[in-house]
């Protein structure tokens, strides 16, 4: 039988060449495939990769988190909840028409407005828009957009939103949206085949994109292809052989296998995603302060980005991450030291200890059991339960309701860098994202203040504020913020990973 | 067979269908995890946002209902909107579809042609060495994890030799001017003439269904091995052999034609479980099909989309079942349906 294999194998190999790379195609080994082409119906991150390519948005961000005006020219800020965006002249659709300020207020209209998609259908991405409440046309080049309470985070959130042209959804319908992309970014759709590709070409009209980031004009390659690549050690055996030119999500594993090749290396990037051990705050044990802060003590974060991250991942001692915008840099550090933690639970009552239960994902499960080892180590007996991820996120995530169980080692993301988003749903009292159970009217206080605040320097001392009291309180034991790890070929020229996992190839060049 | 039995097989898939919905509707709706909550994931919301979106979705009504709804649905062949896609579920299961088929076919296809003549010679070289390696490697080729032995000849064939592709059908270059007669490109590429396509797509298709077909390959060789030895000792072939005939008649004609009646129920099963080996082999091949689209619906809730490829899996298994009936009645014309 083998044999036969090696036969057929053998006379496959001699029939078929070698796929030839043409010069100019760009290929994106990728997780997955677009849901969807319409900027306006989806929930799903990679999907807002893949169209952000065609589409682009009012505002946008460069890979260092900066924001800037892209199909705006420029934004003031009147009043606490008004916004004037001036929109550019001379930009054109893939079909050569020019986008006006109508094509401007009909998109974001279509996200906000209940039913906005038509037959009676809302767009997923409305609260993506916050509070939101008109989008005006004041003259033929100035788009107002109206809040109905104060929300600073307005522009972080804008580059989430991609400008379609009015004529072709009236055109095409919404349920056209879904498969014929056509916007005003730097590459138009040529083919999307469905679960495996899409397939982009140049717009060679492009009117070069945001002013603020170097080298406008049409894209460098002709041809972009995102290509679906699900498992991680095909995508890596497809960039090392060639087949495609960057990889996302590449496992830390095999970071030396790409940097050994000749042909491809890593980049990496601070993701904007913060891990931490969620403790039960309602729950007998860990109500005391100082158990939290035993556990804390406990784990040695070092050594578990090093051994097991593959050092890809900066350490934390508050929810945010070293790159977003109000960090407090002067938080105390709670240092590895299982003496000191034996020292607190002795305090706290539990001379011999404590035994707890430590939820994860299966994804997690070597992180979770090399923590478990080293709580146990210290007297906090830890068994580990792996659970299925939405079982997990409804047994933690009860937004108030009494909560089950000890310890749970998850994440939440941040692709604004921005605190308001994750800040508010992590610590806010019975806020979505508070696995902890924490309830603090002080902390509530602060983050309400920082959300509601315009001045952004004070906004940046009100969350570094939150971050020192949380940091003293230990809801949570911060963990870090892994890296984003891509692998990409040295053919590839002026193109660097973004924090938010956005992979924008319009500068990208290759050899 | 006559044209009533095969109605009343045909009739006999209503109940086993309707069985089949009730459990997946009931399994998806029992497993915890909330379609809205996965699709806000860490963002934030107001409780009258996530109200809109559960309505937009269906969700706001009770269990119930929506399952008579779906049921309404289904039988007008209506499966509802993919929550995610936000386009039809057939749509999206209709064009994944080619490429599980065809896969699914090549695979079995090579499974076929090196499962019997093995088996065959394994048998009538019973306890030789060629029947000894052919027995450990049919054990191999069922115990082999598939997403292993797949990434093993990535490994091999993409990244050492560099001759064959990792992902996809088919380059995008090569398969301008291909018309989809038929959506399966191994023939659309020869019906267009196109030998370079083909053969790009030959490259394509290769890996992937020499993965998928290993377990069942070592699984039909070993049934085909087996029935072949129990044939070789029945009364006619002595007969024949007495007759003078010759060996190759013998076995080509005489015997293997009784033996193969095993191989083809265990080969109609085994298809429908290849369709569920796809699951896999896709991900691991990054292979545009079916299997891939339910795993990613399976992980983000798409209830509509799992409902209605559960179904579909469900036709196809009963279908196969079918069709081995109806061949057992031409290779053995003594069993009557």
């Amino acid at each position: 039988m083998r044999i036969f294999h090696r036969t057929l194998v053998a006379s496959a190999v001699a029939l078929c060449a070698a796929p030839a790379v043409q010069a100019q195609e760009l290929i994106v080994g990728f997780t997955r495939d677009a849901d969807t082409l319409d900027p306006a119906n989806h929930r799903n991150r990679a999907t807002e990769t893949i169209i952000r390519n065609i589409y682009d948005g009012i505002l946008t961000r460069s890979s260092d988190m900066q924001i800037h005006p892209e199909i705006a020219e420029s934004y003031t800020q009147v009043s606490p909840t008004v916004y004037d965006f001036a929109i550019r002249s001379g930009i054109t659709f893939h079909d050569g028409s020019t986008l006006t300020v109508d094509d401007v207020k009909f998109t974001l209209d279509r996200v906000v407005l209940e039913g906005g998609m038509g037959d009676g259908q809302s767009s997923p991405r409305a609260s993506l828009m916050g509070p939101v409440e008109s989008v005006e046309i004041i003259d033929d080049a100035i788009i107002r957009i109206t809040l109905s309470e104060p929300w600073p985070l307005l522009p972080a959130m804008l580059p989430h939103q991609q400008i379609v042209s009015r004529a072709h959804v009236e055109a095409v319908g919404s349920d056209g949206m879904a498969t014929q992309a056509m916007g005003a970014g730097p590459f138009r759709l040529a083919e999307w085949r469905r679960g495996d590709s899409v397939i982009l070409e140049r717009f060679n009209e492009y009117y070069g994109g945001a002013t603020g980031i170097p080298e406008a004009g049409p894209a460098c390659v002709e041809r972009v292809i995102f290509q679906a690549i699900p498992e991680s050690a095909s995508r890596v055996a497809a960039l090392l052989s060639g087949n495609v030119h960057i990889i996302a999500e590449l496992p830390p594993h095999s970071m030396n296998q790409v940097n050994n090749s000749p042909n491809a290396q890593v980049m990496t990037v601070n993701g904007t995603r913060s891990f931490f051990l969620a403790m039960n705050n309602q729950g007998e044990i860990f109500d005391d302060v100082r158990v939290r802060q035993a556990v804390a003590h406990a784990i040695d974060r070092d050594l578990i980005i090093d051994r097991i991250l593959g050092g890809t991942a900066t350490k934390i001692d508050g929810i945010l991450s070293p790159d977003a915008f109000g960090k407090n840099f002067d938080l105390p550090s709670y240092d590895y030291d299982p003496e000191r933690s034996r020292e607190l639970l002795a305090e706290a009552g539990y001379p011999d200890g404590i035994s707890i239960t430590l939820d994860t994902e299966g994804a997690m499960r070597d992180t979770a059991e090399a923590l478990a080892s080293l709580l146990t180590n210290a007297g906090i007996n830890t068994r580990v339960q792996v659970g299925e991820g939405t079982l997990l996120t409804q047994k933690w995530r009860t937004q108030g309701s009494e909560k089950e169980g000890d310890m749970y080692l998850s994440s939440w993301g941040n692709s604004t860098l921005d605190p308001y988003d994750i800040f508010v749903p992590t610590h806010r009292t019975d806020d979505r994202g508070n696995s902890a159970g924490y309830a603090n009217p002080e902390l509530d206080a602060l983050l309400d203040e920082a959300g509601m605040e315009l001045d952004r320097e004070r906004r940046g001392e009100l969350y570094q504020q939150a971050e020192a009291l949380a940091n003293a309180e230990v809801p949570y034991v911060y963990l870090w913020v892994p890296q984003d790890i891509y692998g990409v070929s040295t053919r590839v020229s002026n193109w660097s990973p973004s924090p938010d996992s956005r992979i924008n190839l319009h500068r990208a060049c290759l050899d | 067979m006559t044209l009533t039995k095969l109605l009343e097989r045909l009739l006999q898939l209503v109940p086993v269908l309707l069985g089949v919905s009730v459990i997946v509707f009931v399994m998806m709706a029992l497993t915890p995890g909330d379609p809205v909550q996965i699709m806000i994931g860490d963002q934030i919301v107001t409780p009258e946002q996530e109200a809109q979106m559960r309505r937009d979705l269906g969700l706001d009504r009770p269990v119930i209902e929506r399952f008579f709804v779906f049921l309404g649905n289904a039988i007008q062949f209506d499966f509802g909107q993919s929550f995610y896609h936000r386009r039809p579920v057939g749509e999206v299961i209709l064009e994944r579809l080619p490429a599980t088929i065809e896969l699914t076919l090549v695979a079995m296809l090579i499974a076929l042609a090196t499962a019997i003549p093995l088996g065959v010679l394994a048998a009538v070289r019973k306890n030789s060495i060629f029947d000894r390696i052919a027995t450990v490697g049919g054990l191999l080729g069922v115990s082999l994890p598939g997403f292993w032995f797949g990434i093993l000849l990535l490994v091999l064939f993409a990244v050492q030799l560099n001759v064959l592709p990792v992902a996809g059908r088919i380059n995008y270059g090569i398969s301008q001017g291909i018309t989809p007669y038929t959506h399966f490109l191994l023939i659309d590429t020869l019906l267009s003439g196109r030998i370079d396509a083909f053969r790009n797509a030959l490259a394509h298709i290769i890996l992937p269904a020499v993965t998928l077909g290993l377990p069942m390959t070592a699984i039909l060789m070993r049934v085909t091995r087996s029935a072949m030895l129990e044939v070789l000792r029945a009364d006619y072939i002595t007969f024949a052999q007495a007759k003078g005939l010759s060996r190759h008649r013998i076995l080509w004609r005489h015997a293997l034609k009784n033996a193969l009646i095993p191989t083809v129920s265990v080969a109609a099963i085994q298809t429908g479980s290849l369709l569920g080996g796809n699951m896999i082999i896709e991900t691991v091949f990054g292979w545009p099909g079916l299997g891939r689209l339910v795993v990613e619906s399976i992980f983000v809730r798409n209830y509509p989309l799992v409902q209605a490829a559960v179904l579909f899996y469900a036709v196809i298994y009963v279908m196969l079942n079918f069709f081995a009936d109806i061949l057992y009645t031409i290779l053995n014309p003594r069993v009557k349906m």
